[in-house]
């Protein structure tokens, strides 16, 4: 495994897909609650402000921590998807599948280094985008972090991770589809479909929908413990059956 | 090729196959193939663009399983399913080993590691291999800025930098320049000679493989239909008799080598 870890790493540190992941998401997702959040505080009366205000509950960096969640929900959904489609799918794209094969490191060990590595990218961008939304407070008008910033950060960090490891089951329809695309459709699908089941009333229960809505309290929708557990159920559960099929897997 | 070490091997064979057969669909690719590399021995495997070489290689690699037979890789059977039967395997099918945002040289000990090398072993098995290949000068340069053949040579050195007992090629030389294809035939006969490895390997190029192989399996519509000796004279003539006589057998050529009416 320490091989099979060592080399994905390595590929992952070189991939121009990761680099610019890492930019978007780290910069991106703080410019973006903070824009969002300047607008509220300076013109609450404008349409964006009124907006903004829809979707948040409280004050300060309760508010602007919650927003950053809802935010998070969907941003690192598609910026790790993105990832995971290039990590898994590149191997079919990229013709280097069959590199894999005949070599004492399994193909199914391959896959699992892939996924340990692809978290812990999803995991260090989490924080660093927490990170970065800690230091852009003052700019979003909600001054320097306080008690309710320390309060608030942990559900946003887990509002991210939880949808960066539900991103992980993404490698499935790259690795069936055997390539970047399937897996780009296989997230579009998803983000459709669930918009659809959450329109349904039954969104809590769908652990793509979970995170995104724990994190709207301005919603009547109750996301439990048991709800919140189902997502690292579904990931496990997808990734379980993706390094299965990588060990099976024939070349074509 | 004067001498074959192979033939009836005291050692045990690098590999054997006994009856592999495999189709996709109705078309059957590979069909009833028995073949055997001795240690020390280059067997080349030739035939005409899909004649089976590569189904053959995939089959021996366990990248496609077979419908029927068996192969044996350096003694043990693909079935045991044991990843570390790989350590002393190498190969090249199709598609050189490259991930073209690495340099030449981060491949090469990416698939070092890959074969089971430590950290310390692989460092000087990337040397030995960049300068045995020839490759040095761009060595640190990413993989994707190279031409074919440069790519074709770090695949190469990724095929062989673990010095594995076993080594499969498939049309090694294509994209090669001519000092290439001489080096990659220096380079199959001194793994051979002088480190007794088993070679197998394809090519469409009879002078080629005539002047490396100690033996020539001809691999015709998915079967194995005869031998070509090395040492012998007009390979090419032999070589077009057999597929012809295979192709008259089976109705779909005229005795005088027209298409069948």
């Amino acid at each position: 495994m320490n091989a099979a870890l060592e080399v994905e790493w390595l590929k992952l540190r070189r991939s121009r897909t990761v680099a610019v992941a890492t930019v978007v998401l780290v910069l991106g997702i703080p410019a973006l609650v903070a824009g969002f959040m300047r607008a509220a505080v300076a013109s609450p009366q404008s349409q964006l402000g009124v907006k903004v205000h829809a979707m948040v509950s409280g004050t300060g960096w309760a508010a602007y921590l919650g927003l950053a969640e809802q935010i998070c929900a969907v941003a690192l959904f598609l910026g790790v998807g993105i990832v995971v489609a290039w990590c898994f799918g590149r191997e079919f794209t990229d013709h280097t599948l069959v590199s894999l094969y005949a070599l004492p490191v399994s193909r199914g060990t391959v896959a699992a280094a892939k996924a340990a590595v692809v978290t812990a990218w999803a995991a260090v961008v989490s924080l660093a985008v927490l990170a970065v939304l800690l230091l852009a407070g003052p700019a979003a008008g909600v001054g320097l972090p306080d008690g309710d910033a320390a309060r608030a950060a942990p559900k946003a960090f887990a509002v991210a991770l939880l949808t960066a490891v539900l991103a992980l089951t993404l490698a499935l329809p790259a690795s069936l589809g055997r390539g970047y695309l399937p897996a780009i459709g296989g997230l579009l699908l998803v983000v459709l479909l669930t918009q659809i089941l959450v329109t349904l009333g039954i969104g809590a229960w769908v652990p793509y929908a979970a995170p995104a809505l724990w994190s709207q309290t301005t919603l009547p929708v109750d996301v439990g413990p048991v709800q919140l557990a189902l997502i690292p159920v579904t990931a496990v559960a997808v990734l379980w059956a993706t390094l299965r099929w990588w060990q099976t897997v024939e070349v074509t | 090729m004067t001498s074959d070490p192979g033939g009836p091997v005291a050692a045990e064979p690098g590999l054997v196959a006994v009856g592999l057969s495999r189709a996709f669909g109705d078309e059957v690719a590979v069909q009833d193939v028995d073949l055997e590399v001795g240690p020390g021995q280059v067997h080349a495997l030739v035939g005409l663009n899909g004649a089976g070489k590569t189904t053959l290689m995939r089959l021996l690699l366990g990248m496609l399983r077979p419908d029927s037979g068996t192969a044996r890789i350096l003694g043990r059977t693909l079935t045991d399913h044991d990843p570390s039967l790989w350590r002393g395997v190498g190969h090249m099918i199709e598609m050189p080993f490259n991930y073209p945002e690495l340099t030449a040289r981060e491949n090469v000990r990416v698939s070092a590691r890959l074969h089971g090398m430590s950290r310390q072993d692989a460092g000087p098995a990337v040397e030995a291999v960049v300068d045995r290949l020839a490759f040095r000068r761009w060595a640190d340069r990413r993989t994707a800025t190279l031409s074919l053949g440069n790519r074709q040579r770090v695949g190469l050195a990724c095929a062989m930098v673990h010095r594995p007992r076993l080594l499969v090629l498939d049309e090694p030389t294509n994209a090669l320049d001519p000092s290439g294809v001489v080096l990659v035939r220096d380079l199959l006969t001194e793994l051979a000679e002088q480190e007794g490895t088993a070679v197998l390997v394809s090519s469409h190029h009879l002078d080629e493989v005539a002047r490396v192989a100690h033996r020539i399996s001809v691999l015709h519509r998915g079967r194995v239909v005869g031998t070509l000796d090395p040492d012998g004279i007009d390979l090419e003539r032999q070589f077009f008799r057999l597929v012809h006589g295979v192709d008259e057998r089976l109705g779909l050529i005229g005795a005088d080598g027209g298409g069948a009416s």
